[in-house]
């Protein structure tokens, strides 16, 4: 299952990121990357720990100060902080869920929709995912710290989608879950991508199920791009599968 | 940019500056004891604040550990000496060492609680102790003269026949008493500061955890260094005893006392040996500019408290790592210190901002510290 | 009997001004993460406006009301121009500019209109007339007065925080603000109306208690107060809004049953005493009573 395929390099990229450079200080993680996610596209970037796969996320979500160019949807983001960038049209899931914990699930939901100005609209996303997650519909009102590890991906899923982005990011959303649950979210999010043309750029660690979404993966390798090309190629080589797949 | 001149430690030339820099020290002081009286008396004061803030950046400089209560070290060491002087006969001199030890049993009492409790709670304790400081001086006033106050008679605090002064001289005495002990402090920070023990306290302050792994006795460390901190602005409080000759809680031993030597150090640098002796100056001098430039004396007070925070603030904007932090990176341009064992590794360049990784401002070093690596 | 209902009305009337303070306090911690050591001065500062303005014939409610305003105004102007540059630098940057305007905030008081204490207007009537009679002691109106007012500031800042999208976001901000950002949260302005509305409390606070105390409006009015409600806002936990009102209320009871009937103390150590408080309970549990957050980011 995969979305629209488009080839590396078409002019009409919705994310177009170049040269890119970032890190934390005088510690730079990352020495120039290059990469684009097309419209509706489902791209995943495969790495060991320490290439740089969450500097990445980070940096284009605004989190972090970064050189070099991002452009969205034709626009340059500069060094947008991340609430301007979440308005361009980009929403993070972050690595950890960055769940509101003191807030009830509803309350995440609603804040979710900081953006939006339409209440009618918001109301009936809520709706709409409580349609998808039914689990955070029985646990509208309880205290988002109280709910289990998946629920809270969930949550936080539902949450990164309430302000209606046209790119996904999603930083590792399938570590520490039980494999039917993630199998669950992954699904969800291919519904996602084949309904309402979100594009999705995914970080994983889990390669296997990513690659089955996606349409094309990059390889992160110490801050730089060492490797890039369509899904399907990545699971038949090798040497990436030895070393980032496990078998 | 020209590259910088390289100085080795340990080596000729670097002993020569040293040398040198303590001679023209010495002819300084030689020089200012001939001033006036009143101008031999400022800048006793300016000493003795010295090294009250000497002792505050111990704990808050290089240690981390912020206190807004020094102000009752201070005013321990000066009830102390005034204490025994008055009412037990004590040679002055010999209430130091009392009074010292007191300050050390007390901080480091102060820093049990650090144990358990950081940085914005501790600094809620070190408020308590600034708080409470007066409020007891005041309540137990058979012994210390409470709210009126507590009045050495000046005969006994004659210079000791030994110093070479004499009964009218005590102004040059107490001048002279000040520079030498505010050197013996400057050394005993140097020392420690460039020993194991004052990389203990950097790393505690940088990333406690870290260092807790890497085998510093956290504990140990934090109790030792509020105790040695406590004991050094102590001394202070004791010189200052001497040099005011009376004691009155609410007049120099209140929280606003503690503010003083929060700015001073500030101002110079914090973790810097000679930043507090800048910051001295700057606390001494701050209000009698003010005071001469309005000639009101109504508002005098309040004209140098506002000074004093609009200072403080501005520095923290402009030059976070205070007047010595500032020159010594500036210098590090000209003249660069090289630790002196040929294979150990270059300290990094002087262009580097390290601020990421302190949490005061102005927590850089020297730069030839050689571990600066520990972060 | 009668004793211990007239002190103990004042100890709720003292009170319910710590527990606004310290409500204030927990507003900008919960948001900013640090404790405003100036909230103190920058009420008194205020105080002085209303003050000033009714000695230009103003009404004291108005002098109220231009002093809530002008704590509005003044905090989000401080939080915007000297708190943010620096909140990234790290904790003990942002802590010394707050003891900076403390400072200056007091001095500049002293300047403005000199030290003298003056004597400050109340809003309620305080005659030694006004009261009503309950069990033998006297409940004052001025003191009445403070429970309602302060009811009244409570009731709209648990509407604000539970009510309403704006307080949906201060709480949101306090809890995750990285998260906050990634969904659009403008995290500045919120935190800046954090700082302008506890200011605002702050105000009505300095207006509400000054009359009260013996010592009217003086540069040295507000410190204690400072104190007490840190005090009463560790309590309940920094980052808990109930703990700090209940912490405040508590505090201004146990103050007044020790100074009644705990001769030792008397009324010469109130603030070691409320101090020694904070400590023991740090020490104890160095979360508070009711909170939930660590001081140290890891």
């Amino acid at each position: 299952m995969s979305g629209p395929q488009r080839s590396g390099g078409d002019p009409v990229s919705l994310l177009q990121v170049e040269g890119l450079v970032a890190g934390y200080g005088p510690a730079q993680v990352l020495h120039g990357v290059d990469l684009t996610v097309g419209e509706g596209e489902v791209v995943v970037v495969l790495g060991a720990n320490g290439a740089g796969k969450t500097t990445l996320m980070r940096a284009i979500a605004g989190l972090l100060p970064s050189r070099g160019t991002i452009a969205f949807a034709g626009h340059r983001l500069g060094n947008r902080r991340a609430e301007l960038v979440v308005r361009a049209g980009i929403s993070l899931v972050p690595q950890g869920r960055g769940t509101f914990t003191a807030l009830t699930v509803l309350e995440n939901l609603r804040v979710g929709a900081a953006v939006r100005t339409d209440r009618d609209g918001v109301a009936a996303d809520i709706e709409h995912w409580f349609g998808v997650f039914p689990v955070l519909r029985d646990r509208a009102k309880q205290v988002a710290g109280t709910l289990s590890g998946g629920e809270q991906q969930m949550l936080a899923v539902a949450r990164a989608l309430m302000s209606r982005p046209r790119l996904l990011l999603c930083d590792e959303i399938s570590l520490g879950l039980a494999p039917k649950v993630v199998a669950g979210l992954f699904e969800v999010l291919g519904r996602i991508n084949a309904e309402s043309g979100t594009a999705l750029l995914l970080v994983e660690q889990n390669a296997e199920l990513a690659l089955a979404l996606a349409g094309r993966a990059y390889l992160l390798e110490v801050g730089r791009v060492a490797g890039q090309g369509a899904a399907g190629e990545f699971r038949d080589n090798d040497a990436v599968r030895r070393a980032y797949l496990g078998y | 940019m020209p590259a910088p001149f390289v100085l080795t430690r340990g080596t000729w030339p670097h002993r020569l500056l040293l040398l040198a820099i303590a001679a023209l020290a010495v002819l300084a002081l030689l020089w200012a004891s001939g001033l006036a009286q009143f101008r031999v008396s400022q800048l006793t004061s300016v000493f003795i604040y010295a090294i009250a803030i000497s002792g505050l950046n111990l704990a808050t400089g290089y240690t981390g550990l912020l206190s807004i209560g020094h102000s009752a070290f201070f005013g321990l060491g000066a009830y102390t000496t005034g204490v025994l002087v008055m009412r037990y006969n004590w040679d002055p001199l010999a209430t130091i060492a009392p009074a010292v030890a007191l300050c050390f049993a007390v901080g480091f009492l102060i820093g049990l609680p650090a144990l358990r409790i950081r940085g914005l709670y501790l600094a809620l304790v070190t408020l308590a102790v600034g708080v409470a400081f007066p409020e007891l001086v005041r309540r137990f006033s058979s012994l210390t003269g409470g709210a009126r106050g507590l009045v050495i008679r000046r005969r006994l605090l004659n210079p000791p026949p030994w110093s070479g002064f004499g009964p009218g001289e005590r102004t040059q005495w107490l001048f002279w008493l000040s520079a030498v002990t505010l050197g013996a402090v400057l050394l005993l920070v140097h020392l420690l500061v460039r020993s194991r023990a004052g990389l203990a306290m950097v790393a505690t302050r940088d990333n406690e955890i870290a260092a807790a792994a890497s085998g510093v006795r956290v504990a140990t460390v934090k109790t030792s260094v509020f105790g040695l901190s406590g004991a050094v602005t102590g001394l202070a409080g004791c010189l200052f005893a001497m040099y005011l000759a009376a004691l009155s809680p609410d007049g120099s031993f209140t929280l606003l006392k503690s503010i003083e030597f929060i700015t001073g150090l500030v101002i110079g640098g914090a973790a810097t040996r000679l930043g507090p002796v800048v910051g001295a100056f700057a606390v001494v001098y701050i209000p009698y500019l003010t005071s001469s430039l309005n000639p009101s004396n109504v508002s005098q007070g309040q004209l140098s408290g506002v000074l004093f925070g609009v200072v403080l603030i501005l520095i923290i904007f402009l030059m976070p790592d205070g007047v010595v932090g500032g020159l010594s990176r500036l210098s590090g341009r000209l003249v660069q210190l090289r630790p002196a064992r040929v294979n150990t590794p270059t300290p990094p360049a002087p262009e580097e901002n390290n601020h990421e990784a302190s949490p005061l401002p102005g927590g850089r070093d020297d730069r030839d510290l050689t571990a600066r690596g520990v972060q | 009997m009668s004793l211990l209902l007239d002190r103990l009305f004042d100890g709720i009337t003292n009170g319910c001004v710590y527990a606004i303070m310290a409500l204030a306090l927990v507003i900008v911690f919960r948001g900013s993460g640090t404790i405003n050591f100036a909230q103190g001065e920058l009420a008194l500062f205020t105080t002085y406006i209303a003050w000033w303005l009714t000695t230009l014939g103003a009404p004291i409610w108005a002098g109220l009301v231009v002093s809530a305003v002008a704590g509005l105004v003044l905090g989000a102007g401080i939080e915007r121009t000297l708190i943010r540059p620096v909140r990234r630098r790290n904790d003990m940057a942002v802590l010394i500019v707050c003891l900076g305007l403390f400072t200056a905030l007091n001095a500049l008081a002293g300047l403005l209109w000199n030290s003298e204490t003056k004597v400050m207007p109340s809003i309620f009537p305080n005659g030694l007339d006004d009261y009503v009679a309950i069990g033998g002691a006297r409940l004052y109106f001025d003191g009445l007065g403070v429970w309602l007012v302060v009811l009244v500031v409570v009731a709209l800042m648990f509407l604000l925080f539970n009510r309403t999208r704006l307080g949906l976001h201060m709480r949101a901000v306090a809890n995750a603000p990285e998260s906050a950002a990634l969904s659009g949260v403008r995290t500045g302005r919120v935190l800046m109306f954090g700082w302008a509305v506890s200011a605002a409390i702050g105000a009505v606070a300095g207006v509400l208690v000054t009359p009260l105390s013996p010592q009217q409006l003086g540069l040295q009015t507000m410190f204690p107060i400072l104190i007490y409600a840190s005090a009463a806002a560790l309590f309940g936990g920094l980052d808990s809004p109930i703990g700090a009102v209940v912490g405040g209320l508590v505090l201004g009871v146990l103050q007044q049953l020790i100074m009644g009937y705990v001769g030792f103390i008397g009324d010469t150590l109130p603030q070691t005493a409320a101090l020694t408080i904070i400590v023991a309970v740090l020490v104890v549990r160095p979360t508070g009573l009711f909170g939930t957050r660590q001081l140290e980011r890891v």
